[in-house]
């Protein structure tokens, strides 16, 4: 079974669009916990939670305790996705009236927890818990946490509490991240260590500072610390959890409040405040503009490909992307499934299998059961009817569908059917078949050409750049409408995987920072512009889009 | 003299026998209330969450939204004096569709003045006042342990967050084991005519004794088993005041906010009458031996003695 890594990574996205929705109608709300959190709800919603949308009172339901329950915003996004009510209902979000209201309630059928008041979930939580073993059920009971919120004495009170009964059929995430209203929580009361300065990326630069886990530990927890937005860590995590007997569990997750939109990342003031709608639509544009780095290691060591995964995870790599060559569709040779499946148990980090091949449906399910998370295959090589199979099959695991297309093939005709449920599309930018070339210009016009038709098919995936993608090309490719990048010598091919990607992810991030000035200035000229920039206030972002808004001559 | 921890404790077990949704929780007071008697009948049905009310009171929430019907004991004064944003917030807000609130039972001991050499720190005067405020919440205060008992069974089988406040020591039998009780329903234990005396808990046994002075003094005195203070029996409260014309209260309890002010409250809108509330003045308890505690009773007028004495003032001014 794959990760369903695209139907969470969109889900999330679109829950993510909704929260702002709904708190810019409401006029207040907490979109930055909601935020933070969103990752670890994508996880739950789309993957592990067990739950009923149509029945929210099934008894073998899995319960979602949200015990940090001013983010309740981030909880009604999701429960309206899942099919509870339907999205409209989010814009009475707080209104008199209304089932949602500012925290959540039992009120809005399928919350299970009225909260509001911090510290208490975990209790509440336990409780569930020990009535499911009481009973003999087989539920889960998964409580997201606050750090702020950890200052309480009664969640502590809990921690014994669930250690003495050997609660282990509840799974608690802590939503580390840093910040509570009033400030930084290492300067209110630290968890950690205490800030001396204003600077956050202190408290991530030494481990031994870090102490969070250890509280936890020694209360007697099984305690997985993980990076709260990456999909495949929080699975992973879920996964373990389960599978802990004896013992609760907290999954610690370090993550960053109002994440996915910059100027509300690491700022406390975006704790409890609601967007202006006139930067909606440009916010929107942030949260469909994040993007993933996948590097592909046929550019490396073909000689020793485990060391080369452990260089994408060091890198910290959002992908591994597996180019399979047989011989036949393309003149090289590289690996298999066989392969794939010996790199596998190396990491959690998505694999996404590029199948150069031909005859795909033949070879599916090896590649499936091989582990990867998305699998793409080339439309040179596959009608509608295997096509179709593979959707199917692909669909069935949680394998994320991929459909490429070589310099010289334009989208066939069959495959128009299958762009709304198409995860990923891969528009080759070098002819396949070896690492090293130089990316075709006319992709630019024919990712152009495609826009359109994309649109008009309702493709809702993400656009792969796959070859010659380079530091100087990759924030023109950006703008095209790309989202993943695989790099191959440009990346693999450095010495220091790692500082490349981050020379690659703030390439993208100046394009990306130049795409959102762009529509703030057709929204509203140079006013608006003035004012997006001035949101930007930690660190110095704002200096950054300041001067890419003079180049550009908007103010 | 019976004990109601003791009662309180026999009936859950009983209870617990044939329900198996029920469930007890203590905080490490269990062997003082007894509770831990159904710990060892139904160890899985039993927690003990140590000294850490609102854990305590949140764990009881969370029994009770899956299903279980739970019993949460300790003192008064760390019940409602400690956890009064769990008792409301994870409680009595908490509304399931077609419901309201959730299904915990929150039975305090040693609840008033007379729990005696603990002094003020323990003795809670103000719990009435406060579970009386949250909506939601039902309000009793038994009379002796037959009451104890019937309120334990009701509070069993109807659904809903309800308080219990019983008194440390033992307290005299005042009903009959077929007596019956009824949510919102006071009692009439004594009739009379020409005054009222409403009473809850240990100060029933005293109202009786006052109505027994005044029957010899030619007084007919009423007294009522105000046990539910809320909801509050307003039919036998405005029957009282139109049939006795005047109406003493009486409760180890604040004046502010406790029975007397719920009596007063009913009376007031229904059929004004005179009303004299005896209780705490507003200030704390302090440490009494046993054999002392009438004294600190008397220090705040909680005494026949003083139900007599108010009586007739209040009659004096008809």
């Amino acid at each position: 079974m794959g990760l369903n890594y695209y139907t969470i990574k969109k889900n999330i996205l679109e829950a993510r669009k909704l929260v702002i929705r709904a708190t810019n109608i409401a006029g207040s709300g907490h979109p930055g916990g909601s935020f933070s959190m969103a990752e670890i709800l994508g996880c739950l919603f789309y993957k592990h939670l067990k739950y009923d949308s149509k029945n929210p009172a099934w008894v073998d339901r899995d319960r979602l305790v949200l015990s940090k329950g001013h983010a309740s915003p981030g909880l009604f996004s999701n429960m309206a996705l899942a099919g509870y009510f339907p999205e409209s209902e989010l814009d009475t979000l707080r209104k008199f009236g209304s089932q949602l209201q500012g925290h959540p309630d039992l009120k809005c059928p399928g919350v299970e927890f009225c909260g509001g008041s911090l510290g208490t979930g975990l209790s509440y939580s336990i409780g569930m818990a020990l009535a499911g073993r009481i009973d003999d059920k087989n539920y889960h009971v998964y409580t997201i946490m606050g750090d702020g919120e950890s200052d309480e004495g009664q969640v502590w009170e809990a921690a014994m509490t669930a250690a003495k009964y050997k609660v282990d059929n509840i799974t608690a995430f802590l939503d580390r991240n840093f910040i509570q209203q009033d400030s930084y929580t290492e300067k209110i009361m630290p968890l950690d260590d205490y800030l001396e300065g204003t600077d956050l990326s202190e408290m991530w630069k030494d481990a031994s500072r870090w102490k969070t886990g250890d509280k936890w530990r020694s209360f007697g927890w099984n305690v997985i610390e993980i990076d709260g937005h990456r999909i495949e860590q929080i699975d992973a995590a879920i996964t373990k959890a389960k599978a802990t007997k004896g013992a609760p569990t907290i999954i610690i997750s370090r993550t960053i409040k109002g994440k996915g939109v910059e100027h509300m990342e690491d700022n406390p003031q975006w704790h409890g405040k609601a967007p202006d709608s006139d930067v909606v639509p440009i916010i929107n544009q942030e949260l469909e503009s994040q993007f993933m780095i996948a590097p592909s290691i046929i550019a490396g060591d073909m000689s020793n490909l485990t060391n080369e995964v452990k260089r994408c995870i060091s890198g910290r790599a959002d992908y591994i992307h597996l180019d399979v060559m047989d011989g036949q569709f393309v003149p090289n040779k590289t690996f298999d499934h066989v392969k794939i499946k010996e790199l596998r148990p190396l990491t959690v980090i998505p694999f996404d299998t590029h199948l150069m091949i031909n005859e795909p449906i033949k070879h599916i399910h090896d590649y499936v059961d091989a582990g990867s998370d998305i699998i793409t295959v080339h439309a040179e090589v596959c009608d509608e009817s295997s096509f179709g199979e593979i959707h199917d099959i692909l669909k069935k695991n949680q394998v994320s569908l991929g459909l490429a297309i070589n310099p010289d093939t334009d989208l066939p005709y069959w495959s128009y059917k299958f762009l709304s449920s198409l995860d990923q599309l891969i528009v080759m930018s070098v002819v396949p078949g070896k690492s090293g070339q130089k990316y075709i210009e006319d992709t630019h016009e024919k990712m152009n050409r495609l826009k359109p038709i994309l649109k008009d098919h309702h493709f809702s995936g993400f656009i792969e750049a796959d070859g010659g993608v380079t530091l100087d090309n990759i924030g023109s490719v950006f703008m095209d409408g790309a989202r993943a990048f695989v790099g191959g010598s440009a990346i693999i091919g450095q010495k220091d995987v790692r500082s490349t990607i981050r020379q690659f992810r703030n390439e993208i991030m100046r394009a990306r920072r130049k795409t959102l000035l762009d529509k703030a200035n057709q929204l509203g000229g140079s006013k608006l512009v003035m004012k997006w920039i001035e949101l930007h206030v930690v660190g110095e972002t704002q200096d950054q889009i300041k001067k890419i808004a003079q180049e550009a001559g908007y103010i | 003299m019976t004990d109601m921890r003791s009662e309180y404790a026999k009936t859950l077990v009983d209870l617990g026998k044939k329900n198996p949704s029920i469930v007890v929780l203590g905080a490490d007071t269990t062997d003082s209330l007894k509770t831990s008697a159904f710990g060892k009948e139904f160890p899985n049905r039993f927690f003990n969450v140590g000294i850490a009310e609102g854990n305590l009171v949140s764990l009881s929430a969370g029994l009770a939204v899956s299903g279980k019907t739970a019993f949460a004991s300790t003192y008064a004064i760390f019940l409602p004096g400690r956890a009064v944003d769990q008792i409301r917030n994870g409680i009595a807000y908490p509304s399931p569709p077609g419901k309201k609130g959730l299904n915990v039972k929150l039975v305090a001991s040693h609840a008033g003045l007379s729990v005696g050499p603990d002094g003020g720190s323990h003795q809670q005067i103000e719990d009435i006042a406060i579970m009386r405020a949250i909506p939601n919440f039902r309000v009793f205060v038994p009379a002796d342990t037959f009451a104890v008992t019937k309120l334990t069974q009701l509070m069993a089988n109807e659904y809903g967050p309800f308080y219990m406040r019983m008194a440390r020591s033992k307290t005299p039998v005042i009903h009959s084991a077929s007596q019956e009780f009824q949510t919102g329903k006071g009692i009439t234990v004594r009739e009379g005519t020409d005054c009222t005396i409403a009473a809850c808990g240990i100060t029933v046994r005293m109202a009786l004794e006052a109505a027994e002075s005044l029957q010899n003094e030619g007084i007919s005195c009423r007294v009522l088993d105000m046990f539910s203070v809320k909801p509050i029996d307003s039919d036998i409260l405005e029957k009282a005041a139109r049939e006795t014309g005047c109406i003493v209260t009486c409760e180890e309890h604040n004046i502010y906010g406790g029975m007397g002010s719920a009596v007063t409250e009913a009376v007031s809108e229904l059929y004004p009458v005179p009303i004299k509330r005896i209780g705490a003045q507003d200030m704390f308890g302090e440490s009494a031996r046993d054999n002392e505690v009438p004294l600190l009773l008397e220090k705040h007028g909680i005494t026949s003695f003083n139900m007599i004495r108010q009586v007739k003032e209040l009659r004096s001014k008809l």
